[in-house]
Order: structure tokens, then sequence, then C-alpha cells
């Protein structure tokens, strides 16, 4: 059978989509395309370790973004007391935030997952309201960013000059899509994360330590968007709000490809990347960007909902 | 002696010792403290620094030994940038704490919130934040209130003055086209908008960005628009969040138009160290480099590194060392803490101020008592915030045109 068989019709017109567009704006506007993908690139990776937390703990981590600026503020002072740049300050960051993410799951998480819903988001509502005031009181409001050079690296293709360093978000994403993928389909731990995923019940009646799973997954987690957060700072200011839209959108991506769905997770994080930045390429239209960006998160929910109804 | 005689006697000692123990209390109250109630955000930079620099001048008063022969007490409370908290300060202040003026202050939003708590003390409060032209329409008709920072529409005439005396005396200096980026909230927009009838005589273009500090932090669209229309000035006003990061992505999209001019409230305070500041504009009440020029800026920058081991790095520092001085000087012309007087006194203010211009006390449109009026144009070189305009503070010559790095 051709690939074109196997296809349901919305998944053909979905991958010439996939296709076309990018041709399309190479040749329209392709600083469009360019900064798309790293915008959403951005999006995608800080989202990854949500998703990963939503798809095997079951819990909304509302203080995702507020991990996210604790780990800029570790690596911005990793800088100014041991001179480390933040790239390489992303290495100490994994450590202490796996860490700081085992010792809150032991003290919090683990004692509301059998709490109700709304309890569990309250509590990691408080974590990021604790947070973010730490952070003030340490720090005050006053915004931190180093200088560094390479952040502003770019190269131009005949009229056309774009940076070239925020390609990082884009490889980032891919390259930890796949890292979790391999994790959690070719090793014992990962195998066992999902699982306990798809049924915490099941996987402990065949000898998987759920306890532990969780305490992993949630650790791991942490230290991810911890590094992510040195990562952040290279061309973000941080201040104690930082984050908290990050906790948003990471949320709507999540909820756009579906719980689990960490592919999906990546492809919504550059598709609303892209979005956004044509959005913004018509001038006078670039406060429509946010508008966008929910509009498609509601209309493929809305799409998926319809096709489970038809299916 | 009769026993009523005798029960008459002990109540005229005990009326005699009433007396005397009451007339101690107040005597004791006359000689305490004169109290200063501040309020002011201490998470922010303005807050913390300008906090510091009124106990600077409150120790140097008290060590020149006071006012009217009484210590000066500075009583500072935090309003967390928040409009309730900054009432709720108020209240305290003037019940608890009973102070004897009201200073302090910086966040235009919060003051309307302390507002209906100032009226109902009505206290001589000399208030040095709080640029906004509702605030000044909310306090018309108060003898009692004293505004020594610039209202926005006084901010905005200096700068179309500051740019037309820069164009005369510089003629390589030319603005015809203003490109304006402008964060996409209240104060962004109203910016904006004030902007383009001060400056009617430009071709003015203008466009919204998500600030960093409400989850933006992409400018590099309004950059590329910018650079399209090729101005000859390019403004963005945004917040301290937004400085270096527009600067590196202008740097990224080779954008770099003659003039390149930042307008947020507060700027980071290591930004003149980064190589993209080099040759940035900015607007501002005060700059180090003002202690080359004067000599109360001299001493105060001294005096505040001396003290704290820190330079000051935002004007309200020198702001809230004039908001003491002014107020202890304007009680010892009083001679009284008679709120008449010290209205009088305060009318009489002629302070010379580390910000390099004397204070004086004159009307504005709305109301009586309006102490600075002017902004400065500023430009960042070799690390360092020069003075470009008013001619009179000038510490430099201006780098034109802007190169980037």
């Amino acid at each position: 059978m051709t690939l074109f068989r196997t296809l349901r019709r919305w998944q053909l017109l979905l991958l010439l989509a996939s296709l076309g567009v990018p041709i399309v704006l190479m040749l329209w506007k392709p600083y469009v395309l360019i900064e798309g993908l790293q915008r959403g690139g951005l999006y995608a990776v800080i989202a990854l370790p949500m998703a990963l937390i939503l798809g095997v703990v079951g819990i909304i981590n509302l203080a995702h973004g507020e991990f996210m600026m604790l780990g800029a503020y570790f690596a911005y002072w990793m800088g100014v007391y041991a001179g480390l740049d933040p790239l390489v300050a992303m290495i100490p960051a994994v450590v202490a935030f796996a860490l700081l993410g085992a010792i809150t799951y032991v003290l919090t998480i683990r004692r509301a997952l059998k709490a109700p819903e709304l309890n569990q988001l309250l509590l990691t509502f408080g974590m990021a309201m604790v947070g973010a005031e730490f952070a003030n009181l340490m720090w005050t409001s006053q915004p931190l960013k180093p200088h560094l050079s390479y952040v502003y690296s770019s190269m131009a293709l005949g009229e056309l000059r774009f940076g070239t360093y925020a390609f990082i978000y884009t490889a980032a994403a891919i390259v930890l899509l796949v890292l979790l993928h391999l994790f959690l389909r070719k090793t014992r731990l990962g195998r066992a994360a999902l699982a306990v995923g798809q049924n915490p019940r099941g996987a402990r009646l065949v000898g998987i330590d759920v306890n532990r799973t969780y305490l992993l997954i949630f650790s791991v987690s942490i230290a991810l968007v911890g590094a992510l957060g040195a990562m952040f700072l290279t061309r973000h200011s941080v201040f104690p709000s930082a984050g908290s839209p990050f906790t948003m959108k990471s949320f709507c991506l999540i909820a756009m490809a579906g719980i689990g769905n960490l592919p999906g997770v990546v492809w919504g994080g550059f598709g609303l990347g892209i979005a956004e930045a044509l959005v913004s390429s018509f001038r006078g239209y670039g406060g429509w960007a946010d508008v966008v960006f929910f509009a498609v998160l509601v209309a493929v929910i809305m799409g998926k909902s319809y096709r489970r109804q038809t299916a | 002696m009769s026993l009523k005689s005798k029960a008459m006697g002990l109540r005229v000692w005990a009326l005699a010792i009433l007396v005397v123990v009451g007339a101690g209390f107040l005597v004791a109250a006359e000689e305490g403290p004169i109290k200063l109630g501040a309020v002011l955000p201490l998470a922010d930079i303005t807050g913390a620094q300008g906090s510091k620099a009124m106990q600077l001048a409150v120790d140097e008063i008290n060590a020149a030994g006071g006012v009217l022969g009484r210590q000066l007490e500075l009583i500072i409370v935090d309003d967390e940038s928040k409009a309730e908290k900054g009432a709720a300060a108020i209240d305290k202040l003037a019940t608890v704490d009973n102070v004897d003026v009201f200073i302090g202050g910086m966040s235009s939003g919060v003051h309307l919130g302390e507002l209906p708590a100032l009226k109902k003390y009505e206290r001589v409060t000399v208030w040095i934040g709080a640029a906004s032209s509702l605030v000044e329409q909310a306090v018309v008709g108060l003898d009692w209130y004293f505004h020594i920072h610039p209202w926005d529409y006084l901010q905005g005439a200096s700068y179309v003055e500051g740019w037309a005396a820069l164009q005369a005396e510089y003629p390589l200096i030319e603005i015809q086209k203003a490109f304006w980026a402008y964060e996409e909230g209240a104060f962004g927009t109203s910016s904006y908008q004030g902007s383009l009838v001060a400056f009617s005589n430009w071709e003015n273009v203008g466009e919204s960005f998500k600030s960093a500090l409400l989850g933006g932090g992409d400018y590099r669209a309004v950059l590329r628009h910018a650079q399209e229309f090729d101005p000859d000035l390019f403004i963005w006003v945004g917040y301290a969040a937004d400085a270096l990061p527009i600067m590196e992505q202008a740097a990224e999209i080779g954008f770099a138009p003659p003039l390149f001019v930042g307008s947020p409230p507060g700027w980071p305070a290591d930004f003149g160290t980064s190589p993209l500041a080099d040759g940035v504009i900015a607007y501002g009440m005060w700059a180090p480099s003002i202690k080359d020029v004067s000599p109360v800026s001299q001493h105060f920058w001294d005096a505040y590194i001396a003290k704290y081991n820190e330079q000051p790095a935002t004007y309200f520092a020198p702001l809230g060392y004039t908001n003491i001085y002014v107020v202890a000087e304007a009680i010892a012309r009083a001679g009284t803490l008679d709120k008449a007087a010290l209205i009088t006194a305060l009318e009489a203010t002629n302070y010379a101020s580390p910000l390099g211009e004397t204070l004086t006390f004159t009307p504005s449109n709305l109301i009586d008592h309006q102490g600075f009026r002017n902004q400065k144009i500023l430009q960042w070189q070799n690390g360092a915030q020069q003075v470009l305009w008013p001619f009179e503070y000038a510490t430099a010559l201006p780098a034109y045109p802007f190169t980037g790095p």
C-alpha cells in the first residue's frame, strides 16, 4: 500500500501542509520560517518536561515555569561567582535541580497523589507562588542577564540577515524528544515509567515500584527544566515572574498534542511558533500573535473532540 | 484635720501629680524625634536604593545635630508595588507610628491607591514618585501636597525641547522620521500616543510588542519593520527586562539606526557594562557623570558608596536623598512642625539637589506645588551614562551616529 492510501484524509492534509507551508514561507517570508522554528523550539523544549510529568505522574505542575526561572537564576549566579557560561552551567543545574525535584516530590507531591485533582493543582500553584516570592525576596524584581556576544551571532543569505544562535532551542527540542523517546522505549526504567503512566495499579501488580518511578520521573523533569532555565537565560532576562507565562504555554501545547504525545508537543510548538511569527510579520498585527496561539489551540482541541465523536 | 479635708488634700496632690506627669509626657513628645514616614517598593531597585539614600540623608542631618534640636527618625514601609499595601502603609504610618510628614513613593498606580488614605490624614506630604497626570488630577487643591517627580506631560515637553536643542546645537543630528516600538500595555501605549502629539513635526510610525515582563521577549518582527522604515530615530518604550534582549536582537538582524533610544522606567543595573549599550540614548533625571559637574552630586555619590559599598544605579537614589533634605530644611525654616508654617516653608524651597538642578516648587498645570519639571537626555559612552542635554549639565558630546556592535 502506498503512503497516501494508508493515511487518513486529515493526516494527508496535515502532511501536505507541513511540507507546503515551509516551502511557501521560504519563498515569500523566509525569516518567518527561521524565526518561527526558533521560537517554536523554545516553546517545545520547555513544554517537554511538563509533558513527561503529566504523562507519567498524572499531575499538572503549575510551578513548571518557576522551576525554569530558578534554573535561570542558578545559572546567572554560577556565572557571577564561578565564571561559568550559562550553557556550561546546565551541567551543575541538572544535578542541583534533580536533587530539588526529589526533595519537592518527597515533601509535597507524593502526599498529594491520592488527593483530588483540584488539591493537586492548588499544591503546585502554591509551589509556584513560593518560588516566585522566594526569588523576589532574594534577588528583587530587577531583571538580570549576562552579556553573551554569541547570542547575537548571525549570518546573511543575500539580503536576508538572521540570527543563528536561537536555533539552539530548535535543536534542543529535537534532541530532547529523541532522548526521551529512547529513554521511555528502550530502557527498563523508561518502559516502567510508561507502564505506570498508563496504569499505575496494573504496574504495581506486576512488581513495578510506582512510587520510585514517580520520584525518578519528577526529578528528571525538574532537572531538565532547571537546566533549560540556564539555556533560557542566554537570550532572556530573568526576574521572578519570568517563568510563569511558559507554564501556561507549555500546558496549552500539551493540551493540544494530547497527554503522552511527546512528538505532538514538538510539532505543535513549531507550528505555533511559525504561526506567531507569520502574524507578527504583518506590521501592526503583532498583538494578534497571542490570539492566534490560543485560536489554533482551541481549533485543534475542538477538531480532536469532533473526530472522537464521529469515530 | 477632719477626714473631709484630708480627702480633699489627697485629691489635690493626686491632681498635681497627674498634671506634672502629663506635662512630662508632652515635653517628652515634643523632644522626641521628628518622624518621617516613607512608603517605597523595597523589592525594586528604586525603593531599595531610594530608602538607603533617605537613610544616608537622615544620618547626615542627625550627625550635624538634627533639626530644631531633635533627631530625625525615618520609618519606611514596603508597599510591595501594590496599591492596597501602599494604602495600608499610610494608615500604619499615620496611626501606629504617628509620623509628622509623609514622603517617598514610586509607582503612579500604587499612589492612586494611597491617595484616599493620605486625604484622610491631610498631613504634609512630599512625594518623589508618580509621574502619571492621573495622579495630578487627583491631588488638585490639596495645599499640603508637594510633588517632586516631573509629571508625564512635563517629561514629554522636556524631550521635545531637548531634541530640538540637540539638533540646533549639532546640525549633523537630523530627525525627520521616527519609529516607536512600544510595549502593548497601558504604559507603552499611552507613552506612544502622547509622543505622537508632542513630536507631530516628525514622520512617526509605531508598533507594539509584547514585553518580556509580560511573557514576550521576541522583538525581531518589530525591529525588522523598523529596519524597513529606515528611521532617523528608533525608540523603544518598554521595561528593564527588554533592554538587553532588544539590543541583542537588533544586532542580530543588523539594525543600527542613527539614534537608538530606550525609554523604560528603569534600566538593568549592569546594562552599561554590555558593549551593546555603547551609543544607546536614554531618558533620565540623573546620571552618575553629573557628579563631575555638581559638587552636591559628587558628595552624594561618595557618601552613598562609603556607607553602602555599592554605587547608586537609579535616579531614585539621589531623589530619595533630595526628599529628606527638602523636608528637613523646610522644618528648620519653619521652626515648627505646625502644618501651615511647614507648608509656607516648603513653598520657599530652594535646594541644590544631587540630580543637578535646584529644586523649587512652582505651579504645574493643575497643582500649586510641583518640583522638578525636566528629564535629561543621556547616552551610554564607554560604559558610563553621560548627559547630553540640558547643556548646563552636559558631561559629553553626543556620539553620533549609533553604530551597534
